[in-house]
């Protein structure tokens, strides 16, 4: 099988894998009881009102008829509107996704990087003390409840020490904007933006030659051209979005991630209160994740360990952290990779406890919240979303997999 | 040549943090907002459950919001009662009634301004009541409380005189027109027939009011729930003369739950918790030294409503009986520990016509129940057995608590047995349409501050159809319509004396507690008035 064959049946298999969790989802949350027409009345309820309130909603339809009516609105590519409040369900998901996402990306981080280099630390030490100090904490890591852990570096960093913010984004009239500039009059943040890009790109250059250096490579021509055609496209890119803005006489990005958005916008000061609000939900989650990933990596690296190339490279006496970081956890490295891919998706959906710890507005609290107000609609538009994002990030853990390991491909 | 690779790349990630370190540090106290004006930080859980107009918004914050964004004709003062007397002119300045209380005419405040400049007059009074009553959103309070079974019709008489007539004589008319569904509403942002909802980026656009003490700067929702909000005083209000409001700026922030909440307050976060904080939150708030908890009346009751269809309920001296068993004291401290108060009617404590009647029946009087049942073959090997049913949702504080220390206490009189039974809140109301729950418990705030919101809709046949608890006294009724009609507050307080009476005979439903507000805020901050009308006064409050 090819990679491209690979890649379009696994596409092809995501439709009858979204088309039946929405079947399964749709019918459990009408078997529930209770019933979102009459969340509609506050305390008096008149049948008339509950008839009419009942039509709105389009429940007075049959069930198939409401089901197909749901789906042929998918295939349009909408997702309906709430039961609750009549706002599309689509422009409620995509405000409250980027929250989720930022949340995610930085656990993650947190995560892997404790994960590996403790996992790789106690399998350098294998039966040691140390070892053993690393398994325990990765084992209490995992099984420690979310909300309990949170509550705890609430109480020592928020209310004791006082030095990190106990909930929320960031402070209130905080948030970022994102680069917004109308193209006929410069924003006071934008020499400073224009510094920190310049910084930026200077930093990533320095970083890029010397990491060309320290391999010793010389640029061969094919990378040179693969080089010269990523910058052509995003040059390309780059002028149509720019002509685009031009055209509507404003530009604005906004990417819904305050760290991200705080820097667009050229303002350090948003920045740091993003990263300061980010702080406590992301290591609550981290560390609650590191678990799985100290454990993979310390029992892969064992078997790597174990390989004869690195009996070998040690032999050839190569530094020890060469050996460990630079040859075996490349070849371990691969089971971690899985884990990540499964882990971001679960976490997209399921920081549920964090988020609401937290008191952060992402799509955790979003379908907690519908649910208690059975919004049917809701919940199936969140379902699908979720089903969407977690195919994508497995399809491209997938493709990262086969990428890695050619045996795969098979 | 090892040794020197190592080197520059050290000297390499040196020159990158440094140079990290640096921007950051310079661009962090370049960027730094000016010193913040001084402003207060209100923290809640709670959230718009629909939108800020008072033709649709029926829950207790968005209630919350349009009094500090909007004005009505009167107002309770701090302090109320919901006593006639507490009402005083907020955008009319005088009032009167005729003989028969079906026509009132207000004469309004002059030169009062809308937020955007816009002259204030009669004809927006009408415009209000003639918008809200034919929008007739079903979710909304025009219906739920039944403005058009109330008023016939609204009279402009000159620029700043409008007459009300009323379909039927209503005592409690002033108390609707202090509630916020009755505030004024700015015709420029309120289309006659269109309900006015949330709009992302466009917090004026988002509310229809426009004559309070403060402005709608921000309000950002994500998801349908809210992210921030901004009021900023309005320059415009009628009463900013007399130094209102008295903070220029209040920020809201919105928390997941009672534990985040409570934390800010505690780390400094937030000036004001304000709803809802849970019982030991508050008790644990109350030691430190740093915060000012405050206690006011509580308006909010709950309360046992039994099924009368059928036996066993259908038996007043059952239903007394049952009565006589419940332990308000035990439910009190080790529920709610100690921060409600026991509640002997339907009619809260602290408002105008409140008597203890359920004291008669005993708190608890265990003899008095095995003396009830005794006639009808119930005693200690023949139980008088029902199911009562709690709901498990959180829509109520620790209802199943609740629930089972009722069931404790009706089980210590010895001769009743109880099964408990605990459904979701979507499922219980359907459960209480279909009328299969013997003894449920329910809740109750208040829409307009004035007995006959405590009364009409419980106990009058049509008005308390809605509990399906099947309760219909002919003679209740009468009393109940008596004292709807009647404007004089004496005769009102006899009336509702002799209702509470034949309540507490017929007891269709049973008194359990009634809660109390809570506030807690840091120590320098005053003006803080916790009355039974359940308003958060925003300006009245300030730092010190």
């Amino acid at each position: 099988m090819t990679l491209r064959v690979y890649i379009i049946s696994r596409i092809l298999l995501t439709i009858p894998m979204i088309l039946i969790l929405l079947t399964m989802v749709f019918v459990i949350i009408r078997v529930l009881p209770g019933d979102p027409v009459l969340l509609h009345f506050e305390k008096t309820e008149h049948p008339e009102a509950i008839e009419e309130m009942r039509q709105k909603l389009g429940l007075d339809k049959p069930i198939w008829a409401q089901y197909f009516d749901y789906l042929f609105g998918l295939l349009r590519g909408d997702l309906g509107k709430s039961m609750h409040d009549f706002s599309p369900i689509a422009e409620q998901i995509f405000s409250a996704f980027p929250a989720t996402l930022e949340l995610a990306i930085y656990s993650t981080i947190i995560a892997v990087s404790i994960g590996i280099f403790l996992g790789v630390e106690a399998s350098k030490s294998y039966n040691k003390p140390k070892d053993h100090t690393i398994r325990i904490f990765g084992i209490v890591t995992y099984a420690i409840p979310i909300f309990f852990l949170g509550m705890l570096l609430q109480i020592i960093f928020a209310v004791n020490l006082r030095w990190l913010p106990v909930g929320g984004r960031t402070y209130p009239t905080m948030e970022p904007k994102g680069l917004k500039m109308s193209l006929s009059q410069l924003p006071e943040g934008f020499t400073i933006h224009l510094l920190l890009s310049c910084m930026a790109g200077l930093m990533i250059s320095i970083l890029c030659f010397a990491a060309l250096k320290l391999k010793g490579k010389k640029i061969t021509r094919k990378i040179l051209g693969i080089l010269i055609s990523i910058f052509f496209i995003i040059w390309i890119l780059w002028a149509w979005v720019g002509w685009y803005f031009i055209s509507k006489g404003e530009l604005h990005i906004a990417t819904g991630l305050y760290t991200i958005d705080s820097l667009l916008e050229g303002n350090l000061y948003k920045f740091a209160e993003a990263i300061r609000y980010l702080i406590l939900p992301s290591l609550t989650l981290g560390l609650v994740l590191s678990g799985v990933f100290i454990r993979l990596t310390r029992s892969n690296m064992l078997e790597t360990i174990r390989l004869d190339f690195v009996t070998a490279a040690k032999a050839r006496g190569l530094k020890e952290t060469t050996v460990i970081y630079g040859y075996a956890l490349k070849n371990a490295f691969l089971p971690i990779l899985t884990m990540m891919g499964l882990q971001f998706a679960a976490l997209l959906g399921g920081a549920i406890l964090t988020e609401t710890t937290f008191s952060w507005p992402g799509l955790g609290r979003y379908i907690v919240d519908r649910i208690n107000f059975r919004d049917y609609t809701a919940i199936q538009g969140a379902i699908v979303f979720f089903g969407i994002l977690v195919s994508i990030v497995s399809l491209v853990t997938d493709l990262l997999y086969a990428y890695l390991d050619p045996r795969i491909r098979l | 040549m090892r040794g020197t690779r190592a080197i520059s790349k050290i000297a390499i990630v040196g020159i990158v943090i440094v140079i990290i370190v640096v921007a950051a540090v310079v661009g962090y106290f370049l960027m730094q907002p000016a010193k913040k004006e001084s402003v207060l930080i209100m923290g809640t859980t709670d959230t718009v459950e629909s939108c800020l107009d008072p033709a649709r918004a029926y829950d207790y914050f968005g209630w919350e919001i349009i009094q500090a964004l909007g004005s009505g004709l009167v107002e309770y003062r701090p302090g109320a009662t919901g006593a006639a007397e507490d009402i005083v002119p907020a955008l009319a300045t005088s009032w009167s009634v005729s003989q028969d209380g079906l026509v009132w005419t207000f004469n309004l405040r002059q030169g009062v301004k809308f937020d955007d400049g816009t002259e204030f007059n009669a004809t927006h009074v009408k415009y209000t009541f003639d918008r809200g009553i034919g929008i007739a959103d079903p979710e909304g309070p025009f219906v739920g409380i039944g403005y058009g079974d109330i008023i016939e019709n609204v009279t402009v008489v000159s620029k700043y005189v409008v007459k009300f007539y009323l379909k039927i004589p209503f005592s409690a008319f002033l108390s609707l027109l202090a509630c916020q569904a009755s505030y004024i509403v700015d015709p420029k942002y309120a289309p006659l027939n269109q309900v006015v909802e949330y709009k992302a980026g466009d917090a004026r656009g988002s509310h229809p009011m426009g004559l309070g003490p403060y402005k709608l700067t921000k309000w950002t929702r994500t998801a349908g729930r809210d992210e921030e909000m901004v009021l900023e005083a309005n320059p415009n209000y009628w009463n900013a003369t007399g130094g209102y409001p008295k903070t220029q700026k209040i920020i809201i922030k919105f928390y997941a739950d009672s534990a985040s909440l409570a934390l800010a307050i505690d780390a400094g976060e937030i000036d004001i918790a304000f709803r809802q904080l849970s019982a030991a939150d508050i008790n644990n708030l109350k030691t430190k030294t740093h915060l000012k908890v405050w206690q006011g009346t509580g308006a909010f009751i709950q309360y046992l409503v039994l099924q009368e269809k059928r036996p066993p309920f259908n038996n007043p001296i059952i239903r007394q009986a049952v009565a006589a068993a419940i332990n308000r004291t035990a439910i009190v401290n080790t529920v709610f520990l100690g921060q409600v108060q026991k509640l002997y009617s339907i009619i809260p404590v602290g408002m105008f016509g409140h008597t203890d009647v359920f004291l008669t029946l005993g708190d608890p009087n265990y003899t008095l129940t095995r003396q009830l049942l005794a006639p009808l073959g119930y005693n200690e090997t023949n139980k008088l057995t029902f199911k009562l049913w709690y709901e498990t949702s959180g829509h109520y504080p620790q209802s199943p608590q609740l629930a089972q220390m009722l069931k404790a206490s009706l089980e210590a009189s010895g001769v009743i047995s109880v099964e408990l039974e605990g459904v979701e809140w979507t499922q219980y109301r359907q459960e209480r349409i279909r009328e299969t729950m013997d003894a449920y418990i329910l809740g109750w705030y208040p829409d307009y501050i004035d007995p006959d919101d405590y009364i009409y809709p419980f106990l009058h046949s049509s008005g308390g159809s809605w509990l399906h608890h099947n309760y219909a006294n002919p003679k209740m009724d009468q009393l109940i319509e008596w004292a709807r009609g009647n404007t004089t507050a004496s005769v009102r307080e006899q009336l509702y004396e002799q209702i509470q009476e034949l309540m507490a005979e017929d007891c269709p439903i049973i008194p359990i507690y009634q809660g109390s507000a809570w506030a807690v805020t840091k120590s320098n901050v005053k003006g803080v008035y916790l009355d039974i009308t359940q308003s958060w006064r925003h300006w009245l409050v300030y730092k010190e």
